[in-house]
């Protein structure tokens, strides 16, 4: 015999890209929400998408404002959302203005007025915009007795209405912990904006979210034309699948360096390519998308310190058409400049390019422009948010190539400025070595998790075809990685640093 | 017998009446009682005979004395409709035209529209 069942919570979608994801699959039906934030937040804008995402003819939502906002010009601000839909509106979308109520009388006709509304509609969404507006009127007045036996009748009735409800308001977050309503509600969000350096940086967190498992912290969202876009932090790792021992190597476009590689980059790594400016890090790279696209894989180049086309043009002078390959849909150029990115936005941008065309090679180049592209405020957060980046695409079985510049320097070596060598799967070392009175390149191959790899130093130089290397192991010196080597069989003297050359792209 | 320009006075207090509930619910009853006055202030420029006609508090029109009494018909009829015109222009002005036709349509579901010369509206 079968015991009696659990209730099944259907969950709504929010209608905010990315925010079901962060929710644990989207909002439970019937639940009573608060969405909490200063002016300009975006606490109407969520509200609306999730209106006009969810209201039906047969489960009309009934929109109330109070103060804050008359909905004639609230409609006519918000018609201006993609997701705003003419057609919802009074069959699906009901606009309720409670201002004189407000003014003129007390709680309890607030409640009766809000309650006369909603038995005559029957609605499946219920939203008070803006809450505070009223509490504040009863703070003027009413006792704080009356206060908490209004917000609480409210609640009762807004959990006990069949319908999903929301209260939208302006709190700071001691009002957050004292205010019975926010532990009366079932769903409770905080939208931030904040102003960093010359950036405005938007985050949103999931303070409570009764019955399932949302996704803690705080997630960047952006509003744009669309309206919010929200960013999940563990975007992508959720589905993260174990690397294959045995996997396919990928050419990097240079015979010789994918020798020093056991056979090539295994399917899948993350790989960093370090070096001054001018060692030839973007040739590399774009070498490793041309050779991806000539074996028929689709690849993305992020670049962040040149245009697509003058990146594509630079290509065409080794000889590498990247032209045609963007046009037939192999190659996209993801050119992110914007000075105030997330890199959860960033992350997004790139998923859905890589999404959209299959990609299985990426280049990001470089790492640094990468981190000035970002708004200050997540300039801190770059190299946690490249973990989950890099974990979140080599994830999906795409195999990354990222540049970095490093400072060179003859008592050391290295790999990066961002301690984020332990992030990456494989590391090639380009630098330059003062060798019989000329400046020369030589990589090295540091380090492979795939596999065994060449120790070698090799020298190697950027002719008309790119990255060439020219020579067998660099024999006969000593302390090559310094920068200023030695010729073996001479006593070793303490030399000055070379001469850094102008950089080369 | 019934006045004619009363009729034609009372026809504009009427669609002002109608559009006064739903217009009240969406923008409150001061909200409506601004927009319509306004309506009513730019009414006034094109047509000085408005000039006696008041908002009450609550968005409705008030008329002194009986409508349209020992005023020329014509100039009565065109001043009540310049008084809807402008209502309607300032809600499609404010929300768009799309919008505001939508609120119009539910008011007056079974008008004939497609007389209405609006480009968006076009049948």
């Amino acid at each position: 015999m079968n015991g009696p069942t659990r209730v099944n919570i259907h969950k709504l979608p929010t209608g905010v890209p990315g925010l079901d994801e962060i929710m644990g699959g989207g909002l439970p039906e019937f639940s009573f929400n608060i969405i909490a934030g200063t002016p300009g937040c975006g606490k109407t804008t969520f509200a609306h998408q999730f209106v006009f995402a969810n209201a039906t003819p047969e489960h009309p939502a009934l929109y109330f404002t109070v103060l804050g906002e008359p909905a004639l010009k609230m409609l006519r601000y918000q018609q201006q959302y993609s997701f705003f839909d003419h057609e919802k509106l009074s069959s699906s979308i009901r606009f309720i203005n409670l201002s004189q109520v407000v003014l003129e009388k007390d709680l309890g006709a607030v409640l009766a007025e809000i309650t006369k509304e909603v038995e005559a509609a029957s609605p499946g969404i219920v939203v008070v915009d803006s809450f505070r507006t009223v509490v504040r009127k009863a703070q003027g007045g009413a006792s704080e007795m009356e206060l908490q036996s209004f917000v609480q009748r409210l609640a009762l009735h807004l959990t006990s209405w069949q319908a999903t409800t929301f209260l939208l308001g302006e709190y700071s977050d001691t009002e957050m912990r004292d205010n019975p309503v926010f532990t009366v509600a079932d769903g409770l969000f905080r939208l931030y904006q904040s102003v960093e350096r010359n950036s405005i940086v938007r985050k949103l967190q999931i303070m409570k979210l009764r019955g399932q498992a949302s996704v803690p912290g705080l997630h960047t969202f952006r509003i744009s034309d669309a309206g919010l876009q929200a960013f999940p932090r563990t975007l992508g790792l959720t589905g993260r699948k174990e690397k294959k021992t045995a996997r396919k190597r990928l050419s990097t476009g240079i015979a010789e360096l994918d020798k020093m590689m056991g056979g090539g980059i295994p399917e899948g790594d993350s790989i960093l390519v370090a070096g001054p400016s001018g060692s030839g890090k973007s040739v590399l790279a774009t070498q490793f998308i041309a050779e991806g696209l000539r074996n028929g894989e689709p690849g993305i180049a992020a670049v962040f310190e040149e245009r697509p086309q003058e990146y594509a043009t630079r290509a065409k002078s080794f000889g590498l058409d990247l032209d045609t390959p963007q046009k037939n849909g192999n190659l996209h150029i993801l050119y992110l400049r914007p000075l105030d990115l997330s890199v959860d936005e960033t992350m997004q941008e790139i998923l859905d390019a890589v999404k959209k065309i299959g990609a299985k090679r990426l280049v990001i180049d470089s790492l640094a422009g990468f981190e000035m592209a970002l708004a200050p405020g997540f300039r801190t957060d770059f190299r946690e948010s490249l973990y989950r980046m890099m974990g979140a695409l080599t994830g999906i079985g795409v195999t990354i190539l990222s540049t970095v510049e490093t400072t060179e320097s003859s008592n050391a070596y290295p790999f990066s400025s961002y301690a984020i060598s332990f992030l990456t799967d494989d590391i090639i070392r380009l630098r330059y070595v003062e060798i019989d009175g000329q400046l020369r390149m030589v990589l090295t191959v540091i380090k492979m998790r795939g596999g065994k790899h060449s120790r070698d130093i090799r020298e190697y130089d950027i002719t008309g075809e790119g990255m060439v290397i020219i020579g067998p192991r660099l024999k006969g010196y000593r302390a090559l990685t310094t920068g200023v080597p030695e010729p073996l069989g001479r006593p070793s003297q303490k030399r000055k640093s070379p001469v850094k050359p102008a950089g080369r792209k | 017998m019934v006045d004619p320009s009363g009729a034609k006075v009372q026809a504009a207090l009427f669609v002002c009446e109608k559009l006064r509930i739903p217009l009240s619910r969406l923008s409150g009853t001061a909200g409506y009682s601004v927009l319509v006055g306004r309506a009513l202030a730019l009414a006034k420029a094109e047509y000085p005979s408005l000039v006696s006609w008041r908002i009450r508090e609550d968005g409705s029109l008030e008329v002194p004395g009986p409508a349209g009494q020992g005023r020329d018909t014509e100039e009565i009829q065109k001043a009540g409709a310049a008084l809807v015109a402008q209502l309607l222009e300032l809600l499609a002005t404010f929300v768009g035209e799309i919008l505001a036709m939508r609120l119009v349509r539910d008011v007056w579901p079974d008008a004939p529209y497609e007389l209405i010369d609006i480009e968006t509206e076009k049948p």
